[in-house]
């Protein structure tokens, strides 16, 4: 679309800058994926972490690096570019710029589905039952929103009705977990509710990945429907694209890379939020371009917390969907009060 | 997990004299070690009540004996209406509860959570004092102390370090009750290379990273019932301490100070045998 004919230089220039985010925001990932696997409890030298990864180093080294630091961060930038890309898929498919997982509620449905599938001895912690129980709910909560809100993706209604399905489905994680007499049930539930990388391991790792491939597979997939779609749905509808299908798919892969995300990390919200609309002024409006750029910026915000987290001083570990939080809401607030003529209007 | 309360040196001291000369007829207890000296020290009859977590196998030393009387939620509620002569409880947590009890004129005698083998046997004394059967206690201490004699017989050197390392990362600290059952079977709490006085939390790279020659954990072989219990299965745990390096105490046998201690010495004991061999 944005490849019109006769292009003025201006264009060229900004065409030449979006070729370049990608492979500049693939750089700030690789870097932050080795300040993420620098950066820990014990302290080493980079040497020493750079050796430990290849195999050299003590013992205690190679266990800490490639044991304990390498799934913690091949998770954090897989699942930060998991919610970007969802992110910029569902503002996509509503032509919203409010759609993200976690205000859908999507997350904290797959975390109520993780919790449920541990609650009723479905399996344990670390069984496929997690992330396909976390699938399905995440699956179910995007529906029914999908469903409430309608063709028209009002605004007010998105906002209303995903902050009534999250609260409930945080409720609900909740209430399992006491239901279950876990002793410990306090500590649970920030995990679910709060989300956290700490201590993952490579089986984590195999537990979330296939679904997120599938799920960013099915996702990728349409992005020349996107740009189809923004021009209207009628529009598009006539142009081929089958946007009830287009719809499910989204869905699908949404709750595919959500669900399957949460079942290993808890609950991580805003990333799907903000990346999106980080990138959007870097490569336009196009929301076909802006899938490939919102997943490594996505991936990068989640690493960037996640480093963060190890980095302040406390004295029990800090749940990394707080730092993710701390910036998302008053992100989400300005992106609220830029829109609020929009919002005003939909309630007069 | 050292929840249950903390020290008791005042409140000892204010109750044997006026408790000793009339026994309560009912007592109760929301406080899980106390249900442990309750129930191995009181009358059967005596026993009005144990808190929610007295029948817990994993927990509770003497879950079986427990469930021969009333369980209560450990909330001010069914306790009042029990209305016992006397209710055992920790002395940290629960403030809110302790409390609204004694503003509804239920007698508390609080306990604090022993931080050595002579903390727990003060504690057995109080409880056979109020229970009004000393001689009970001292048969226990009795029991505690050749446990503790055996157990130094065959020490080690007090040069292995161990860290007990509970499910997310929880660490007993130096300062507890675990670290005078480890000092007494001749193995060193490696919390003090941390700095951990009286436990916390730790990453599973700081426990690599710390390097403990041996770590203590409750079972053999745990389930991944949660994520807090999950982080005891992760690879790099497995990697660097396999069974051998592992010392497996249940947590029913280190969680409180009573009548459980000579059992956990001797399994202290045996566990040493087998690492050093």
């Amino acid at each position: 679309m944005s490849a019109t004919t006769g292009a003025p230089p201006a264009t060229d220039r900004a065409g030449l800058g979006r070729a370049l985010i990608s492979p500049a925001l693939a750089g700030l990932v690789a870097v932050l994926t080795l300040a993420s696997l620098s950066v820990g409890a014990a302290k080493l030298p980079v040497s020493a972490v750079v050796d430990a990864l290849f195999g050299a180093g003590s013992e205690a080294h190679r266990v800490i690096v490639q044991d304990i630091r390498l799934p913690r961060t091949l998770l954090a930038a897989t699942i930060g570019a998991m919610h970007g890309l969802s992110g910029a898929a569902l503002q996509g498919l509503l032509r919203n710029p409010l759609a993200a997982p976690s205000l859908f509620g999507a997350p904290q449905a797959a975390a109520f589905g993780a919790v449920l599938a541990i609650a009723t001895g479905l399996g344990d912690a670390l069984s496929f039952a997690l992330p396909l129980s976390a699938i399905l709910m995440a699956f179910l909560s995007a529906c029914i929103l999908v469903a409430i809100v309608g063709r028209e993706s009002n605004l007010l209604l998105l906002i209303l009705a995903g902050l009534a399905l999250s609260s409930l489905a945080g409720a609900a994680t909740a209430l399992a977990l006491n239901l279950a007499s876990n002793p410990f049930a306090a500590l649970e539930i920030s995990f679910w509710l709060l989300g956290s990388l700490d201590d993952r391991s490579f089986r984590h790792v195999l537990l979330a990945w296939p679904f997120m491939a599938c799920g960013a597979w099915l996702l990728w997939a349409r992005r020349d429907a996107f740009r189809v779609l923004s021009l209207g749905e009628e529009a598009a509808q006539s142009l081929g694209v089958n946007v009830t299908a287009l719809r499910l798919q989204v869905i699908l892969g949404v709750a595919l890379g959500v669900g399957a995300s949460v079942a290993v990390s808890g609950t991580i919200g805003f990333i799907g939020l903000v990346a999106p609309h980080l990138m959007r002024p870097l490569v336009g409006h196009d929301p076909g371009r802006l899938l490939a750029p919102s997943a490594l910026a996505g991936a990068a915000l989640l690493l960037a917390a996640d480093i963060a987290v190890r980095l302040i001083p406390s004295s029990s570990s800090i749940k990394v969907g707080v730092m993710t939080a701390l910036i998302g809401v008053p992100f989400f607030l300005y992106l609220v009060f830029r829109e609020r003529l929009r919002l005003g209007g939909a309630t007069a | 997990m050292n929840v249950f309360g903390r020290l008791a040196a005042a409140a000892a001291l204010a109750c044997f004299a006026p408790c000793a000369w009339s026994a309560p007829a009912r007592i109760a207890s929301i406080n899980m070690c106390t249900d442990q000296l309750l129930l191995a020290l009181a009358d059967p009859e005596q026993i009005a009540g144990l808190g929610p977590y007295a029948r817990d196998p994993q927990m509770s030393w003497l879950a079986e004996q427990a469930k021969n009387y009333p369980r209560l939620s450990g909330e001010a509620e069914d306790l009042i209406a029990l209305n016992p002569d006397l209710a055992l409880a920790g002395k940290y947590g629960k403030k809110a509860t302790r409390d609204l009890l004694q503003d509804h004129g239920v007698k508390i005698a609080e306990f604090d959570v022993p931080r050595s083998i002579e903390d727990v046997k003060t504690q057995v004394r109080r409880v056979g004092e109020i229970v009004g059967h000393p001689e009970r206690a001292r048969a226990l201490n009795d029991s505690i102390d050749a446990a503790a004699a055996r157990a130094r017989a065959s020490a080690a050197d007090g040069r292995i370090r161990v860290l007990a390392v509970s499910r997310r990362g929880w660490v007993a600290g130096s300062n507890g009750l675990l670290s005078s059952l480890l000092a007494t079977v001749g193995l060193a709490n490696s919390a003090s290379d941390l700095g951990l006085r009286s436990g916390g939390f730790v990453t599973l790279e700081t426990v690599i990273a710390t390097e403990p020659d041996l770590i203590l954990v409750a079972e053999s072989s745990p389930r991944a019932e949660d994520q807090g219990k999950a982080m005891l299965l992760h690879p790099a745990l497995d990697r660097r301490y396999p069974p051998a390096r592992r010392i497996v105490i249940p947590e029913a046998l280190t969680m409180c100070g009573g009548p459980m201690l000579p059992a956990a010495l001797d399994r202290l004991s045996d566990a040493i045998g087998r690492a050093s061999r």
